[in-house]
């Protein structure tokens, strides 16, 4: 590792672990922040290394958030009873149910997502462009009607998720609490992709992306290699959607859980913002995003998607492939591109 | 990567002072002002009721403020309220809730507009004890989970319509009668649906047709063919002012026969001005109606609300718009009656509040919920071709009878 990046991730690891002390007003805001950069760096392996346009990555935010809330209830309770009829009735979990519940939870919110996203990939990722986009985008949309539908976990009237246990600090505890959980599982996403990217795992998603014909006819096993990535992301989007309710506190079939009018068109939007296809695009364009978001929403009172569209053709418009890409137009041999003048001229001239 | 490291290490340092710089501002009082904090829906699929939410809240403010405004301690102060759009999103509004307490620094806080967006936020109010006047969140669930400091003055959502079915039951000479119904698939009309249960258990009526519908609700024409083949006494549809409307629209294309029609949500969606005789004799349920006979020195009577806030804002005030502009009212009452800003005395006031206003009476059960106001029904009924809603139970304040059963398609 060079000098200059251990001193970048070095001060990135001490910001994000005093962040809680430095901004005590901002934990959950800066904890949510996080968790849309693993939304985003998680679509990134998609629809950035691998070309893949998916829309559907958040229904495995919904079956974690929902798997972990009903686990972390139904060790200790019966989950029926919780909600039934609206979720009048609430249990007490004590300190030790509630860690070990969500400890449990957490495994399941990430297990469970990669081996739906397994089985299903086995059956869509034959598709290609359009067909695929549009197919994921009917995943999360049918995933919140159903969700809508079932009784056991609250139905149209959601559930609520169990209530910080009493006896061990207080609110501020709790927002540090989850605030680490966040840290370590965006830095647990960042370190494996960054590892992966770097193996052959990311040369043959980059070959997928480019020629799928030519990386098939050159031996590879393109569907293994693309069910194992859609894999990898479900598993971190289970977990951050495990998170996510327990954060939130109350979980709804299609505003928090399935949300794909909302964060579904986020985690795009973000890791294009930021650039994708790269490593740092979708962190830089999530908290970008966030920051923009929650600086500046709240003074076009009623027009903030309004304003949100007109930044998206600002990107589409000025930076096309987002800040990364724009950075690595202007400073190509910062990216270890080489460009040779006489080369570049020539080729100009021949047009 | 040297100057791309530079300029991201830059980047962060400049977030972390803006991070900084707006941290440090509290607003609970400042100077003669008394901040409330409240999110409201301003875009999406809640927006025409958001609206009256806000105008509601902001009508009650304006004239608190300028008779005498509220006043601790022997000073007066004024309110003034932030706010933020929660999108109509549940997960919005519980970050809104966590922003405003924790940036903003407010420690009074005015509830969303639904129960879904209700129970999003309460949670975060509560485990940060901090005060909630809510008027918009009438979900039964919210009052039984033993909330301490949430308060609404309005009735609990499963007395909407559970009236209806009483009704029915007595035109039907005391004997069962088979319901139908369809409701959206949100936390208020599953709400109201237990209402119905509960009440057709009590009557020992049966549930024929028992259907949910979508949200965003466009077409209900499946419910409706199955309504028109199995004949029920009553239908019954509840989802918000954009099921009010599409179930209208399509009763009257299909032209489906049934003796009695309930729903909610008929004024906030304008049903008698936008459909007209269309939506003559559906039954409504609703928590507030001009021609209640309450009183208060603020607004005067029902009436008198209606005219200000016509002037005001340019139409009539349905009942979201009235029960908004009480919970200025109870907060006004409750800071007076403590004499304090601190919110453990704030919020013991509250508990004890006991009053009129042109909205009607309040005294908060222990579950937060407004236990001395009953529900209103009434029914569009025109004359030629203007529609208007008649109150027609409780007898007391009836200015109608009720026309029972609804006269079929064929001779209207």
């Amino acid at each position: 590792m060079k000098k200059n990046n251990l001193i970048l991730y070095g001060v990135l690891l001490v910001l994000g672990l005093t962040a809680p002390f430095l901004f005590p007003a901002f934990k959950v805001q800066i904890s949510f922040m996080l968790i849309l950069i693993i939304l985003a760096m998680t679509w990134d392996v998609q629809g950035g290394q691998m070309g893949y346009n998916s829309f559907g990555n958040i229904l495995f935010f919904g079956i974690g958030m929902y798997l972990c809330a009903s686990i972390q209830i139904g060790m200790f309770f019966p989950l029926a009873e919780w909600t039934e009829s609206g979720g009048e009735k609430t249990f007490l979990h004590t300190p030790t149910q509630y860690f070990q519940g969500l400890a449990v939870g957490l495994v399941f919110a990430a297990i469970v997502p990669a081996i739906v996203a397994a089985l299903i990939g086995y059956g869509i990722l034959g598709l290609r462009g359009h067909y695929f986009a549009i197919c994921t985008l009917g995943l999360g949309i049918a995933a919140g009607e159903i969700a809508g539908g079932i009784e056991l976990i609250g139905a149209g009237q959601g559930m609520t998720t169990p209530p910080w246990p009493k006896g061990i600090g207080d609110t501020e505890l709790r927002a540090e609490f989850f605030y680490y959980i966040c840290f370590a599982l965006l830095i647990a996403t960042f370190s494996f992709l960054n590892w992966a990217y770097k193996k052959r795992f990311g040369l043959v998603l980059n070959a997928i992306r480019d020629n799928e014909d030519k990386a098939e006819a050159m031996g590879i096993h393109t569907m293994r290699y693309k069910i194992v990535g859609w894999v990898v992301s479900a598993f971190f989007v289970g977990l951050a959607g495990g998170l996510v309710g327990n954060i939130v506190g109350y979980i709804e079939p299609i505003e928090v859980a399935f949300d794909g009018r909302e964060m579904g068109v986020f985690m795009v939007l973000m890791a294009i913002l930021g650039g994708k296809g790269t490593l740092w695009g979708p962190v830089i364009g999530a908290s970008a995003f966030h920051i923009f978001k929650e600086g500046f929403w709240t003074f076009f009172l009623g027009w903030q998607y309004v304003a949100l569209g007109f930044l998206i053709v600002v990107i589409v418009v000025f930076f096309p492939e987002g800040f990364m890409g724009w950075l690595r137009e202007k400073y190509p041999e910062r990216f270890g591109e080489v460009i040779d003048e006489a080369d570049r001229k020539a080729q100009v001239e021949l047009k | 990567m040297n100057k791309i490291s530079k300029l991201l290490v830059t980047i962060l340092s400049a977030i972390a002072l803006a991070f900084t710089s707006v941290s440090s501002s509290f607003a609970k009082v400042e100077g003669e002002y008394i901040v409330l904090g409240a999110a409201v829906s301003l875009t999406g699929k809640y927006s025409t009721n958001g609206k009256h939410t806000q105008n509601g809240y902001n009508l009650a403010v304006e004239r608190i403020n300028s008779k005498g405004g509220v006043k601790v301690g022997g000073k007066s102060y004024k309110f003034e309220i932030i706010y933020y759009d929660d999108e109509s999103n549940s997960k919005r509004a519980a970050q809104l809730a966590e922003r405003l307490i924790k940036q903003d620094g407010i420690k009074y806080m005015l509830g969303p507009y639904s129960s879904g967006l209700t129970k999003a936020m309460a949670p975060v109010t509560e485990e940060n004890k901090i005060p909630m006047v809510e008027a918009n969140g009438a979900s039964r669930s919210l009052f039984t989970k033993g909330y301490k400091y949430l308060f609404a003055v309005l009735s609990p959502a499963n007395q909407y319509l559970e009236v209806a079915i009483d009704l029915a039951v007595e035109k039907n000479g005391g004997k069962p009668v088979n319901i139908a119904m369809a409701f959206e698939q949100d936390a208020f009309s599953q709400d109201v649906r237990l209402g119905i249960v509960d009440a057709a258990k009590r009557t020992g009526s049966k549930i024929t047709i028992d259907d949910k519908l979508p949200k965003e609700l466009n077409d209900m024409a499946a419910t409706l063919a199955k309504v028109k083949a199995t004949k029920p006494d009553v239908l019954v549809v509840s989802g918000h002012s954009k099921g009010a409307l599409t179930a209208i629209r399509q009763i009257a294309e299909m032209k489906v026969d049934v003796p009695m029609l309930a729903m909610t949500h008929c004024d906030a969606s304008k049903l008698a001005k936008q459909h007209g005789k269309k939506s003559e004799y559906a039954l409504c349920a609703a928590q507030w109606h001009k021609t209640l006979s309450y009183k208060d020195k603020f607004f005067g009577n029902g009436k008198k609300y209606d005219k200000d806030f016509t002037k005001e804002y340019g139409y009539a005030p349905p009942y979201q718009a009235a029960e908004s502009s009480a919970a200025l009212l109870v907060y006004k009452d409750a800071f007076e009656r403590a004499n304090s800003f601190d919110t453990e005395k704030l919020r013991n006031a509250l508990a004890k509040t006991e009053m009129q206003t042109f909205y009607g009476n309040i005294k908060f059960g222990s579950g937060g919920q407004n236990t001395a106001k009953p529900m209103v029904l009434f029914q569009v009924r025109c004359k030629g071709d203007t529609c208007e809603n008649k109150v027609v139970a409780p007898t007391k304040w009836a200015s109608a009878k009720l026309v029972h059963p609804v006269p079929s398609w064929s001779k209207r």
